[in-house]
């Protein structure tokens, strides 16, 4: 299948705050989505819908060829047929949410081994191998406690990655981190978007998203806005709210 | 020396006035306090009485001959106790010559210089050493911490069974009632603090009402209600005193733990959670292995606080007929021949409740500073 993620009018209420309205939004397998918008506009949320931590009231949305319940229909039954969307989903957030008790290597095995079932060996050996990708073979044996937070992101990535996902779902992943360290972890996105993963990714990294994008997202109070290419977005984007936000973004 | 003591004390003790008068008021009277204390407890004071009582103190009415039963016990709690010890500490060598030299304090202190009971103490310190170094040094034996600490109940129960379980009592059923219901409460607390937060309606309303109720009330209350319910809600099994006495502490501690347990859960960060759903983890999982660690963690120590306290209370099982430590001094003072012994009678309880509750919250300070250790 072509379409990895088809949400159509997708609605999301918190209590009676219509927080999501009528989105419609195709991502393909191979594409990088980036979502933009002001703080509060839903651009999180919107991402969190697709692997499920959040729940949405009407529309419809398919993922992978699996449809998301509605919320009605998740309070009533567990969180079974989510592990079939969840398994081939990634995500990486804003705080990391490193396990802190466990190692580094523990952090990436222990999904593998408990959700696909692999055997020790197999998911040490990938774990490792994903490690040495994101360039943190080295600490393999640490806590998350020992390493910095760019350090950190970039083992959260490699978790994900040993899922073997087919979509990674990115919301604000260097928004945490110092300067000097958003460097790194925008590295590894980028070598991700060119072995050809399909990726959405929230960000404010606006010079990260016009490289890595294939396509901008422009969200404002829970409305998609505007859809384009990178260079139409930044240089001429026919919206009006969204010239103004990027007047204020691009400013520095 | 002398320059930094002086130092320290016009700077802590004198520095302000009002420091000044208080040290001027309370190191006479503390001094005055101790010289007394000390002075009756050397001349006036007779202690013979302890080595005559010292058995009905630690096992209470349990026969004589039987003792060795109760020494059996002693041993596998020591083995136990250093198995649990030593999954946290590392045996060193130091600890071996820090024991010797409590166990001879012991020997002393309590004027033991019968040569079996001698040998019982000294095999029970063996095999708490020897659990010690087995978990510090052999990581696998660890995991047979839980099973062999459930077997040892078990073993215990069945040894000391056979004279009757309503003769246990003393120094020996405060502890036994104690480690049960720190066991067993656990994780019975767990499921219930998870019970609390359940998608369930109908399940978390059952928990919460359980944990409220079990607050509200006394434990003396609870004790005895069990005490008399169960021979009505169980007529064919016939469960002794001891028995009760333990479900009773059970129930009622059990919603206590579930408070600690809960507010652990909470200290988790959501973040957490969403981590692991988003890697495709069960809910079973992700509580088993990523929540219920990281909140246990946190909240160890009011948990062993709550052991402490669970001994401290074990007096009241008195009023189901049991004959607990303090019980057992109270009986012995009953004696007319012994009834003018009250204060060295009540100073040796004190003396002993003081150092089981300081080897407990010293425990539980050491657990917290390792369980820090990997945090920044």
């Amino acid at each position: 299948m072509d379409t990895i993620v088809e949400m159509k009018r997708l609605n999301k209420f918190y209590g009676t705050h219509h927080v999501l309205k009528d989105i419609d939004l195709s991502v393909s397998r191979g594409e990088v989505v980036v979502v933009l918008g002001a703080s509060g506009s839903g651009k999180s949320t919107l991402i969190r819908c697709v692997n499920g931590l959040e729940m949405y009231q009407n529309g419809s949305l398919v993922v992978d060829g699996y449809p998301m319940p509605v919320e009605e229909d998740r309070l009533l039954g567990g969180e079974k047929e989510l592990v079939a969307i969840r398994k081939g989903v990634g995500m990486v957030f804003q705080q990391f949410n490193l396990f802190p008790h466990k190692t580094v290597t523990e952090n990436i095995t222990i999904a593998p081994m408990r959700v696909r079932k692999k055997s020790r060996e197999e998911a040490e050996a990938t774990a490792l191998k994903l490690l040495d990708r994101v360039g943190l073979k080295a600490h393999a044996d640490k806590y998350p406690a020992q390493l910095s937070g760019g350090q950190q992101q970039r083992v959260a990535i490699a978790r994900s990655l040993a899922m073997e996902p087919g979509l990674m779902l990115f919301d604000e992943p260097t928004s945490a981190l110092d300067p000097e360290m958003i460097g790194e972890v925008l590295d590894v996105i980028r070598e991700l978007a060119a072995d050809g993963m399909t990726m959405m990714i929230v960000t404010h990294e606006m010079g990260f998203a016009r490289d890595v994008a294939d396509r901008i997202v422009y969200i404002d109070q829970g409305s998609i806005l505007e859809i384009g290419k990178p260079d139409t977005f930044f240089d001429n984007p026919t919206n009006e709210r969204a010239r103004t936000f990027l007047a204020r973004v691009l400013k520095h | 020396m002398i320059a930094k003591s002086l130092k320290w004390s016009r700077h802590n003790l004198f520095g302000k006035p009002f420091d000044a008068l208080l040290t001027l008021i309370v190191i006479p009277t503390v001094l005055w306090l101790v010289y007394e204390a000390v002075a009756w407890a050397l001349a006036e004071a007779q202690w013979d009485i302890i080595p005559q009582s010292l058995r009905v103190l630690m096992i209470g009415i349990y026969p004589a001959d039987q003792a060795w039963r109760a020494w059996i016990a002693v041993a596998i709690i020591a083995a136990l106790l250093g198995m649990a010890l030593g999954y946290v500490f590392a045996f060193k060598a130091r600890h071996a010559g820090f024991l010797a030299l409590v166990l001879l304090a012991l020997a002393a202190a309590t004027g033991t210089n019968d040569l079996s009971n001698l040998l019982f103490l000294a095999t029970s310190a063996v095999l708490f050493v020897g659990g010690w170094m087995l978990t510090s040094w052999v990581p696998l034996s660890r995991k047979f911490l839980v099973p062999a600490s459930f077997i040892g109940l078990i073993a215990i129960f069945a040894i000391m069974a056979p004279p009757g379980a309503n003769l246990w009592g003393g120094l020996l059923l405060s502890i036994l009632l104690t480690l049960v219901t720190s066991i067993v409460t656990l994780p019975i607390g767990i499921l219930l603090a998870f019970g609390r937060r359940s998608r369930f309606s109908s399940v978390r309303w059952i928990c919460t009402a359980y944990i409220e109720v079990m607050r509200s009330v006394p434990l003396i209350m609870v004790v005895y209600w069990i005490w008399i319910l169960m021979p009505v809600l169980t007529p064919q099994l016939n469960f002794s005193d001891v028995v009760r006495g333990m479900i009773g502490f059970t129930i009622f501690y059990s919603a206590y733990v579930a408070e600690y347990v809960r507010s652990g859960l909470q200290a988790v960060p959501r973040g957490q959670t969403e981590a692991a759903r988003s890697l495709g983890m069960s809910e079973f999982d992700i509580n088993r292995s990523i929540i219920l660690p990281q909140a246990i963690r946190v909240v160890v120590p009011p948990l062993v606080g709550n052991v402490l306290d669970i001994f401290n209370n074990a007096p009241l099982v008195f009023i189901i007929g049991l004959t607990d430590f303090l019980r057992a001094g109270q009986m012995i003072l009953a004696n007319p021949q012994y009834g003018d012994r009250t204060y060295e009678v009540y100073s040796f309880l004190f003396v002993t409740y003081f150092l089981v509750g300081s080897v407990i919250t010293f425990v539980a300070r050491k657990l917290e500073a390792h369980l820090a250790r990997g945090s920044r």
